[in-house]
């Protein structure tokens, strides 16, 4: 790999990420956007639909990838991890590490015969575990750069892909390569993760098959996800009732996300709206605390819902247990009546809150907020200005958001990263 | 006085060398090969001939459920198995002919 030198690099190929690229290249600048994982594409890659217009997500984001790929401005760099960065006076010196893919990516033509090959079966986690790929694999088909990769933790050095691959693209020979970027300008766009499933014991997350977190329900939902239809994954059973646990991850002192994650109702709307859709005899009820519906059209999307049959109840969730067929059991304080109640679902999703990504802030040394999510120190004069002068925040790396709002705050940063280029710029001219 | 020159390694040294740093990982996979080899042959060959649910298959080969969704879900993917109809709320998976 070549050392680069750009303006800008952005730190993080999901849909903020990759939007703060697309707008400073379009301003003409040199743009080096860095992704861990294979591809790009980020956790939206991975939904449905986007509420509340009810768009193919792929629809939206397959676009935008292609694009980031294809930009005469902007370097991708994925399977790439930041080691460390220095300040140098004059922006930033990275030093980057690429991870080896063991497939020539000038080579590869993704048309996926070493995967159909490959004899070892692994959990997808694009699928979050439900879906399964082989040890090497194109990450999913929309998947860009569309190119293998070979997990060699879980590889039996059988040679099966390299013998088959006609571009004579597998190369059992790569090695881990260290290069350095020089940037003007840091974009983070590091992303979320969600409270983990089993953060609250009581709601058996990860012990009952049938108890999911709503990024599954999203693969089920997707018409690319892994059994190609709504079915539960402790028995392949269609689903006939289907209850959603709001604010299982956020609100809550106990796992300390005291905030409200902002997306939970919406999504949980949405996917009960595709549910409905996709099985149009199942029952759906969301048990919620409030329902917060703050967005542009949200409100009606809401009411949609409503009058589509999707039952809203005001209970807190205590328990969930199973009974002898696997069915979730939710026990239920219905707090508008005073009660307490039991109630059998085929199927229960919680629906979990957003933490942010570990990693990147620890190695950039950026102070966090009160959240644990990038600190804004001027927040409403400089939303996404960290508290590192050259480092700027966009997307959920910034706090909870939606996809709308992400795409705001990419804009966002691409104007205040080319407003601080272009300073620099002068100073360096005049120096 | 002039440097030494080394050689870089060649493919064979490379290729020896990826055996010996993941050794470990390469046992551990081929006993998990060995069983998800053995799993699969069991799943596809209970149906051969008829289609079944998750539970018949799970039940008749003595897995947990989930655990045969999963593969399934592998199976199908990659071609091996379809969906053929359903059986009450369980859908019914069927081997693809080889040709």
């Amino acid at each position: 790999m070549e050392n680069l030198h750009v303006d800008a690099l952005v730190l993080g190929g999901g849909i903020a990420g990759m939007q703060a690229a697309l707008d400073l290249a379009d301003q003409g600048f040199q743009v080096a956007l860095l992704e861990r994982e294979p591809s790009i594409g980020g956790k939206m890659i991975t939904l449905s639909k986007v509420f509340p217009t009810l768009d193919c997500c792929s629809c939206i984001t397959t676009p935008k990838m292609s694009a980031v790929a294809h930009h005469p401005n902007i370097h991708l760099l994925t399977y790439c991890e930041m080691q460390s960065v220095a300040e140098t006076g004059s922006g930033f010196r990275l030093a980057v590490v690429q991870k080896p893919r063991y497939v020539d990516v000038n080579k590869c033509t993704g048309c996926r015969k070493c995967e159909y090959e490959c004899p070892v079966t692994l959990p997808s986690p694009f699928d979050r575990g439900l879906g399964a790929y082989r040890a090497i694999r194109v990450p999913f088909s929309t998947a860009v750069p569309q190119t293998a990769v070979l997990d060699i933790e879980n590889c039996i050095l059988c040679g099966k892909c390299e013998k088959v691959c006609a571009a004579g693209a597998v190369d059992f020979t790569q090695r881990a390569e260290t290069f350095e970027i020089q940037a003007t300008t840091l974009v983070v766009a590091s992303g979320f993760e969600l409270t983990p499933l089993n953060a609250k014991k009581e709601y058996g997350g990860e012990t009952l098959q049938n108890v999911i977190d709503p990024l599954m329900m999203e693969r089920f939902l997707a018409p690319t996800g892994p059994y190609g239809r709504v079915l539960r994954p402790g028995d392949g059973k269609e689903p006939t009732s289907i209850a959603y646990v709001q604010c299982a991850g956020s609100r809550d002192q106990t796992l300390g996300v005291e905030y409200c994650s902002r997306v939970c109702c919406m999504y949980a709307i949405k996917q009960a709206m595709l549910i409905s859709g996709a099985l149009p005899m199942a029952d759906i009820t969301i048990y919620y605390m409030d329902i917060r519906t703050f967005g542009k059209g949200y409100e009606q999307f809401y009411q949609n819902a409503q009058a589509m049959g999707v039952e809203f109840v005001r209970g807190k969730v205590a328990a969930i247990r199973e009974d002898d067929e696997q069915n979730p059991v939710v026990k239920v304080e219905l707090t508008e009546e005073g009660r307490i109640i039991e109630r059998t679902f085929d199927l229960v999703v919680l629906s979990l809150g957003m933490v942010p990504t570990a990693g990147a802030d620890g190695i950039l040394s950026l102070p966090l907020g009160e959240d644990k999510f990038i600190a804004i120190p001027a927040p409403n004069a400089n939303p996404c200005e960290t508290a590192r002068p050259g480092i700027f925040v966009t997307g959920t790396a910034m706090g909870p958001m939606d996809i709308v709002d992400s795409i705001i705050t990419a804009g966002s940063v691409a104007s205040a990263a080319s407003a601080y280029i272009r300073e620099h710029q002068k100073e360096t001219a005049y120096a | 006085m002039s440097e030494a020159k080394t050689n870089p390694p060649s493919r064979g040294e490379l290729l020896k060398q990826l055996r010996e740093e993941h050794a470990s990982s390469v046992e551990r996979t081929q006993v998990l090969f060995r069983e998800q080899r053995s799993l699969q042959q069991s799943i596809c060959q209970m149906i051969r001939e008829t289609p079944k649910t998750v539970p018949e298959i799970a039940a008749a080969i003595g897995k947990p459920s989930h655990e045969v969704l999963w593969f399934l879900a592998g199976l199908r993917k990659y071609g091996i198995v379809v969906e053929a109809g359903m059986c009450g709320d369980y859908p019914l998976y069927q081997k693809v002919e080889e040709k």
